[in-house]
């Protein structure tokens, strides 16, 4: 079951990574493996074939040593796919057939190690320890034409990059899609629009305001004043620290936006601080319709929807928390 | 295609269905400006909608249908502006500046019972 579901897992990484058939022939020309490659990899098959157990343990051995592959060999249920994986990797090698499903073994290999948490520059040093003894025993076979044993050395080395570049992508894809997956629930946070009463909506802004960011506000809002129906919005700017002409003009244009679509803004919470350096700054903001605080602006969005809030004169005398 | 021009009361509605050209907004302006005194209405709704897209030229013939309107009694709301045109709207500097917008043909409709007589 969890063997079927890494196989897809692997066939959708490689589709958002762009892993086509072309791509990978392309990575194919880039490490140069070439038909000459191809016949001297077809020449030492059957040494590599016949070691595979042997130089499995290698790269084990050489892990087991280090104390950063420790997250991978104590897993014992890892360790020993990864084991299988690395078998399988070592008789594709030798098979003169680079192409999606090999690949595709490749990428769920990268996989494996992203969930077990090897790093990379362990698994480069494990990898480097294993051609090193495919090395030696393509070179004990070529004792007669060392020349000759380093030309195979060096075509099965092409094919080793082909693989550690996959490898190395995957693992760097799925650290990025960690960030992208964080920048979008940022995004998401920063700029929520709430609907307080029927019609009313508000905007809490807390932070920088830069042309992106303002112009992602001004989407959503728009968005939730035809979703909600909006017809007030209070736009609460407390948490601005600064205001220059750039950000004035960013909520200008908000409020403009908004009102194309029916809806009346109000901006609550200027500070002292960023009204002085407003009118210090010649900046006209005749167009926003602002009001001191948050409070203010409730009530007199209440008043614009024809609300009225009266207490009930029942408040306890302890409010319990 | 024209656009059709619905008379509902005191009230005309004008709901563009397709882009127009600049030749059919001038044949709007002129239709709307000849039946809102004919007809004595009271107020205009020019339903957009359907739109994806407002131009400059579109905008300033809205304008000039609202201030000519405004001229021969009647009060103009446009309703319906989409997001993403309010949006690019703004970016291009095009304003509506001292015209009625509604979220909607309802909310237009209310807006002018409401006005004042």
């Amino acid at each position: 079951m969890a063997q079927l579901g890494d196989q897809t897992q692997a066939q959708l990484l490689m589709r958002d990574m762009g892993l086509t058939s072309q791509n990978i022939e392309r990575r194919r020309q880039i490490v140069g493996l070439e038909p000459q490659d191809l016949a001297r990899i077809a020449a030492v098959k059957d040494l590599v074939l016949g070691h595979v157990e042997e130089l499995t343990a290698v790269f084990f051995d050489y892990l087991a040593s280090l104390d950063e592959s420790r997250p991978l060999l104590n897993d014992r249920v890892l360790r020993e796919r990864a084991r299988q994986f690395k078998r399988e990797h070592l008789a594709a090698m030798v098979q003169s057939d680079y192409g999606p499903s090999y690949v595709e073994q490749r990428v769920e290999l990268a996989i494996l190690y992203g969930k077990a948490g090897l790093e990379l520059r362990v698994f480069l040093a494990a990898f480097h320890h294993l051609l090193k003894a495919i090395g030696a025993l393509v070179l004990k076979q070529f004792e007669q034409s060392p020349l000759g044993g380093f030309d195979h050395f060096i075509s099965l080395k092409k094919v080793a990059f082909f693989d550690i570049g996959i490898i190395v992508d995957v693992i760097v894809f799925d650290r990025e899609r960690v960030i992208r997956q964080q920048q979008d629930a940022i995004r998401e946070l920063s700029t929520p629009v709430l609907q307080i009463r029927e019609r009313l909506l508000l905007l809490p802004i807390i932070g920088v305001i830069d042309t992106h960011r303002a112009r992602l506000i001004t989407e959503s809002l728009l968005k939730a004043i035809r979703a909600n129906r909006a017809k007030v919005v209070v736009m609460d700017i407390t948490g601005v620290a600064t205001i220059d002409s750039k950000v004035a003009n960013h909520l200008i244009q908000t409020v403009t936006a908004a009102k194309l679509m029916g809806a009346a803004v109000i901006v609550t919470g200027l500070s002292a601080d960023v009204a002085q350096s407003l009118v210090a700054l010649g900046i006209d903001l005749e167009k926003l319709n602002t009001v001191g605080d948050l409070q203010g602006g409730m009530e007199e969005a209440e008043g614009m929807l024809g609300y009225s809030v009266v207490s009930a004169g029942t408040a306890p005398a302890a409010i319990q928390t | 295609m024209s656009v059709p021009i619905l008379k509902q009361g005191e009230i005309l509605i004008a709901s563009i269905q397709s882009a127009l050209s600049d030749r059919e907004l001038v044949e709007l302006r002129d239709e709307l400006a000849d039946r809102v005194g004919r007809l004595r209405s009271r107020g205009v709704v020019i339903d957009v909608t359907a739109l994806d897209v407002l131009d400059s030229f579109a905008t300033r013939t809205i304008r000039g249908i609202a201030y000519t309107a405004k001229l021969r009694g009647a009060k103009t709301v446009v309703v319906g502006i989409q997001p993403e045109v309010a949006f690019a709207m703004v970016q291009l500097g095009l304003s509506l500046d001292g015209i009625a917008t509604a979220l909607d043909l309802e909310e237009g409709m209310l807006l002018l019972q409401r006005w004042p007589k």
